[in-house]
């Protein structure tokens, strides 16, 4: 147990205390989200701008049937994150094949193709209005309508998470997604099937936003058109790098600042999207590098003020 | 027409800048916007339709200058945050200066109704931004292959580095460019106001097209551009007369089509 893991244990500890458990259960859903994309933007070096779409057709297809039939949490959370993960494999197939721009302009094109079929579809998914009615069914007498049964719930799902993470990319997988991020022409020259384990990031990346998806949909009760739209993954991308998106845990501190920042200012203001595009520009032109580097570039530069310090008496 | 319009200068920014942005949309949104309130101040459409698209070619100077200027060094990633960040701020500027409600402009009055043109009723106004998208088009492409600048231009998509050594000073061709897609964006932006009306959501709506058909097309490519616009433009509308609800969702299919047969594009770069 390393000192961050208890780090990330004691924020799971205090945070419902210190803001409402709605707003605590947002922050690790979105942690859980990010990272899936960390797993293609930090590890492979894939910038998707897409991730939404794994998000909100998880989050619809499963909080259709927690509507219309009485399917217990598990099922639901395994039904998500199936949807995630196969969505992201049609999608994945198409986007691999290209590199670079192309692929980030794929990637979001795919994404406003699933918008406009959840905008268009109303029948099932509400359209503009979103999908309301979604339940929270009860496990094992555990009643999840309770708002800090189901905090514990999501921040064990986020903990169990982060640990399947960490053993991704710490594995031999990991490892070759990390050389196709570094070199790809160098990783396909020693033998690995690049487009395959691009797809292989993308499809694992898909079950996390999967999850992340149902429950979302699950703590809110509704599935708004937003879920699945291109602010939405875009959001995610912000998050992760602000974060830090060369770090595990770099999405986490993202995810943090991010809900933390939208909660803020989305009741000063009903045009908080500006507010939040203006937050965009500033941290790309001033703050490259997100949380995780700042707070490596601050030790560094304490321990350079130090080390003469300590030599010169 | 519109939609290769669009394209094309989108895929001169990122060509050329080799950046993806995702303001472009956003971009083409203010033109319409700028439009409508020139049309207000001066009092004359066709006044109006020169002025409107000047000014965003005017913002995107500003933009590149300021704000994407400082990212050329940067990854794909912070220049897509930007583009989006951007994208919000102009997005929802709209709302806040003109309202979240859309507005409708008409044609000016010599365009108004339709001309029969023996085996079809067609409205004057849609075929006037034909030939305006068509010539605008065709400017583009003279611009581009018969002028120095347009050489230039096409050198930089080919291999930056090469063009700074040769003594051109790559920044003013970067600005440039960013300010050349803005105005085709902003007059597409114009020219669709009096078809489609005025909303603030016009933009992303269009961006995702404009994605399209530089993946399609490829970048820099103008013969790929005006090919896969006409393409999407042509099904859907055929679409659209069978399954109104599918019109939007069926240009990213046949995207999608395309590119399962055809990995490459269209024409088949990188």
């Amino acid at each position: 147990m390393s000192r961050t893991w208890l780090a990330v244990l004691a924020a799971v500890v205090v945070l419902p205390m210190a803001v409402r458990h709605a707003i605590a259960t947002e922050i690790w859903i979105f942690a859980i989200f990010g990272l899936g994309l960390n797993l293609l933007l930090g590890y492979t070096g894939l910038l998707s701008f897409g991730q939404s779409t794994f998000f909100g057709a998880a989050a619809y297809v499963a909080g259709y049937l927690l509507k219309h039939s009485a399917i217990n949490v598990f099922l639901a959370l395994a039904i998500g994150i199936a949807v995630g993960a196969v969505s992201a494999a049609l999608v994945g197939y198409l986007c691999v094949q290209r590199s670079g721009l192309y692929f980030i302009m794929l990637t979001f094109a795919l994404n406003q193709m699933f918008y406009f079929i959840a905008y268009q579809w109303t029948t099932v998914t509400g359209g503009e209005d979103g999908m309301p009615g979604i339940g929270r069914p009860a496990l094992l007498a555990v009643d999840f309508r309770n708002p800090l049964a189901y905090y514990v719930f999501v921040a064990a799902l986020f903990l169990l998470s982060l640990w399947i993470m960490k053993r991704i990319v710490e594995s031999p997988l990991g490892k070759i997604l990390q050389a196709i991020r570094e070199n790809d022409v160098r990783a396909e020259a020693v033998g690995y099937d690049v487009p395959r384990f691009k797809l292989l990031a993308f499809v694992i990346g898909g079950a996390f936003s999967g999850l992340a998806g149902v429950l979302y949909a699950m703590l809110f009760g509704i599935v708004p058109l937003e879920a699945i739209g291109f602010v939405f993954s875009g959001n995610v991308v912000f998050a992760t790098l602000i974060g830090g998106s060369g770090s595990l845990y770099g999405p986490i501190i993202g995810s943090f600042v991010f809900i933390w920042l939208s909660e803020s200012v989305s009741v000063v203001w009903e045009r908080w999207p500006l507010l939040l595009g203006v937050a965009f520009v500033i941290v790309v032109l001033f703050f490259r590098g997100g949380c995780v580097e700042a707070w490596a570039r601050f030790w560094s530069w304490r321990e350079r003020r130090r080390a003469p310090a300590g030599i010169a008496p | 027409m519109l939609y290769a319009l669009m394209g094309l200068g989108l895929s001169l920014i990122t060509g050329v800048l080799n950046i993806p942005n995702f303001a472009h949309g956003a971009l083409f949104a203010v033109g319409a916007y700028f439009l409508f309130s020139a049309i207000h101040a001066v009092g004359n459409f066709w006044l109006a339709l020169v002025l409107a698209p000047v000014g965003v070619a005017l913002l995107g100077l500003v933009i590149e200058y300021a704000g994407i200027r400082p990212l050329y060094a940067a990854g794909h990633d912070y220049q897509l945050l930007f583009t989006f960040g951007l994208s919000l701020i102009l997005g929802e500027g709209i709302i806040v200066v003109w309202g979240p409600i859309g507005f409708s402009q008409l044609p000016p009055s010599i365009l108004r109704g339709g001309l029969d043109l023996g085996f079809i009723f067609y409205p004057k106004y849609r075929l006037f931004v034909m030939v305006m998208a068509g010539l605008l088009v065709l400017a583009t492409w003279l611009f581009l292959e018969k002028t120095r600048y347009g050489a230039i231009m096409r050198a930089g998509i080919e291999n930056k580095e090469m063009v700074s050594l040769l003594g051109i000073d790559v920044h003013r061709l970067f600005t440039a460019a960013f300010a050349l897609g803005a105005y085709l964006a902003g007059i597409a932006g114009a020219l669709t106001a009096p078809i489609r009306g005025l909303s603030p959501s016009m933009g992303v709506d269009m961006l995702g097209i404009a994605f399209v058909v530089v993946a399609l097309g490829g970048l820099g490519n103008l013969l790929g551009a005006i090919a896969a616009g006409l393409i999407i433009g042509v099904a859907q509308a055929v679409v659209a007369l069978y399954w109104t609800e599918a019109s939007v969702a069926v240009i990213f299919a046949v995207m999608a089509a395309i590119l399962l047969v055809r990995p490459q594009g269209l024409f088949g770069i990188r």
